[in-house]
């Protein structure tokens, strides 16, 4: 079984990010991080090669500095990985991404595309999907649980209050969603690995696209979030205070 | 000139920080509150195969750079450095000289598993009468017949009362002083050997730390680690810039895990309407905190890259432990500053940070020696 995992690298949940002056463009911290959805893809990925055999490969879309999210890839156990390398696509939008994934994805013989639900940087959820529909393939999102027999997979997705099971015949995409499983720690061996490997780079040229293939949205600006209110303490004893918070929450903020 | 790390190294400082991250930071607290060895904790951690970072690949290793080792034990520490100083207690000197001098056998029985995790090592130096005096340690070996007879109690030994075999340093002969020194192999188990009183210390809790007492302990000849007598200063000589370079590397451990508290402290808390980050004092003290961090480590990855290239490094790497933890002690001192009195409550890091910062201090030479040493080093024999 072939399994392709699309990894992306994102700023560092951590990473102090401001907005320029020109209200433009956003100011990130240079840290960096391997998108969190994206691990417990990984992870699916290497369980589901650990019980049917075949090969796991990562594949990443962006800057010279996204490699580190690929070596993190080999380190837990990916076989290969590539680095599609264009710094560009760190301003570019879901649709041209997923527009180049899946012209690099035409390349590869595979069984199951995995990725995270979402990238936690713009959190749009959307290349996963689009990627599907260039491809003609089934996609599952959202999944917490995945089996696969006699070329069909069976998933279980969350939704709001209920599991969805599905079936659906391979090749397929899935994403992942927290809870799928507990993204394994690298071992030495696999980080030893990942230092000394070659991981290969290709350019949209390589991929035969061109720079202005298809972006569909651009960015007009961005917007500082709205401030906090003050927190508002309330006093008296605990049942009272009870009372004044539902009379709160039910006749001034309408929340109840 | 260059001073960025590879990208390899870069890499690997993120995978181990996040190993770190995941696996070390939840339990720091724990580990500190029980002061207990934490099995569970190096059972989990051990698997991955740090354990065998210096060693060659032939034999599970990592065959680490010492610029390499550095980014490992500056990680760890910033973990918990109760438990960062007993995974580098197996790492270097618990197992340095069975490496180098140990027989096949004995490194089937002791290094390979203690590259494992599944041996916990000590190296034992210090007495109640010795430290950085080392020509004055006490504990004596006897050569009879075949064996050797060693006598003694050890301070102070980092694993000591948990440890599944010791490198231990005796004298042949008292009147020699440093010149009569050895170090040899007691494995756990061999009559005579015991662990004596265990320390309940300030800081670094969770490292379990004690005496060990050798009263008539027989021990093969094969156990003299070394391949001449009486020269264990000269092997001791060639670790010892690997280990104060590391006790600063674990001392910007420290000093980071309490600035990355202090930073949040910072930007959160407020006063008089405001982050306190934003009140001029309060920056000040990042300014100083991080420039000192800055020149600690370009001191260390410094030191360790000399090391790396086999060029002298015993100077520099007495600056970089120094200086390191010095600054490692100013930074815990000014994070408590900034957290104002929840510093001095218990269940908050800075208390912690401030505790575990003062044991580098003695670790790895005092400073008082060090600058004696660096000193006499610098202006000759005047």
């Amino acid at each position: 079984m072939n399994i392709i995992v699309l990894v992306k690298q994102v700023p560092d949940p951590e990473a102090l990010v401001e907005i320029a002056a020109s209200g433009k463009d956003l100011n990130i911290e240079p840290k960096f991080a391997i998108n969190l959805f994206d691990e417990f893809a990984l992870e699916e990925a290497l369980r589901l090669k650990e019980k049917h055999g075949g090969s796991v490969k990562a594949i990443g879309l962006g800057g010279p500095k996204a490699i580190e999210a690929l070596r993190t890839a080999i380190a837990m156990g990916a076989d290969e990985a590539v680095l599609i390398e264009d710094e560009s696509f760190a301003a570019r939008d879901g649709y041209d991404t997923a527009f180049v994934l899946s012209r690099a994805l035409q390349k590869e013989a595979f069984d199951i595309i995995l990725s995270g639900r979402q990238a936690i940087d713009r959190d749009r959820a959307e290349v996963p999907q689009m990627v599907a529909q260039f491809l003609g393939l089934p996609h599952v999102g959202v999944i917490v649980k995945l089996d696969v027999a006699d070329g069909k997979a069976t998933a279980e997705s969350a939704l709001e209050g209920v599991a969805e099971v599905i079936e659906v015949g391979l090749p397929a995409i899935f994403t992942a969603q927290k809870g799928l499983n507990e993204p394994r720690v690298p071992l030495i061996t696999g980080v030893m690995k990942a230092m000394k490997v070659q991981i290969p780079r290709v350019t949209l040229t390589d991929l035969g696209v061109s720079k202005d293939a298809g972006q569909k949205t651009s960015v007009l600006r961005y917007l500082p979030p709205k401030k906090r209110p003050a927190v508002q303490f309330i006093e008296g004893e605990p049942a009272q205070a009870a009372r004044e918070i539902v009379r709160i929450l039910a006749d001034v903020e309408r929340a109840i | 000139m260059n001073f960025a790390f590879t990208e390899e190294q870069e890499f690997f400082k993120k995978i181990v920080t996040d190993t770190v991250d995941r696996m070390v930071v939840p339990k720091a607290r724990e580990i500190d509150e029980k002061d207990e060895f934490p099995w569970e904790l190096w059972k989990d951690f051990t698997k991955l195969g740090y354990l065998g970072l210096r060693y060659p690949e032939e034999i599970g290793g990592m065959n680490a750079d010492p610029v390499t080792a550095m980014i490992f034990y500056e990680q760890i520490a910033r973990g918990s450095v109760g438990f960062a100083q007993s995974v580098i207690m197996n790492i270097l000197m618990g197992t340095n000289f069975v490496y180098r001098f140990g027989s096949d056998a004995i490194k089937e029985r002791c290094l390979y598993p203690a590259m494992r995790g599944e041996k916990v090592t000590t190296m034992c130096f210090t007495e109640d009468q010795s430290g950085s005096d080392l020509s004055a340690t006490r504990t004596t070996a006897v050569k009879d017949g075949n064996e050797w007879i060693i006598n003694g109690t050890k301070m102070w030994i980092t694993n000591g009362p948990v440890a599944d075999f010791a490198t231990v340093l005796a004298t042949t002969d008292l009147s020699l002083g440093a010149k009569g020194l050895n170090f040899f192999l007691v494995e756990k188990g061999t009559p005579g050997f015991s662990p004596g009183q265990v320390l309940d210390k300030l800081g670094c809790r969770g490292t379990v730390t004690g005496e060990l007492v050798f009263d008539n302990v027989r021990i093969p000849e094969e156990n003299l680690l070394g391949s001449e007598i009486n020269k264990g200063i000269e092997y001791l000589g060639e670790i010892l810039d690997e280990v104060r370079v590391m006790t600063g590397a674990m001392a910007m451990g420290i000093a980071q895990a309490a600035y990355d508290e202090g930073l949040e402290y910072a930007r959160k808390r407020i006063a008089f309407g405001k982050p306190i980050g934003s009140y001029q004092l309060i920056r000040a003290k990042f300014a100083d905190m991080a420039t000192e961090m800055e020149a600690s480590r370009l001191l260390i990855y410094s030191a360790a890259w000399k090391m790396k290239e086999k060029l002298p490094s015993r100077i520099e790497a007495a600056m970089a432990k120094m200086f390191a933890t010095e600054t490692c002690c100013k930074v815990v001192d000014e994070v408590t500053r900034i957290w104002g009195a929840n510093a001095f409550a218990n269940e908050y890091n800075p208390a912690r940070h401030f505790r575990d910062a003062r044991f580098l201090l003695y670790g790895g030479g005092t400073h008082e020696i060090l600058k004696d040493f660096m000193g006499r080093l610098l202006i000759g024999k005047a």
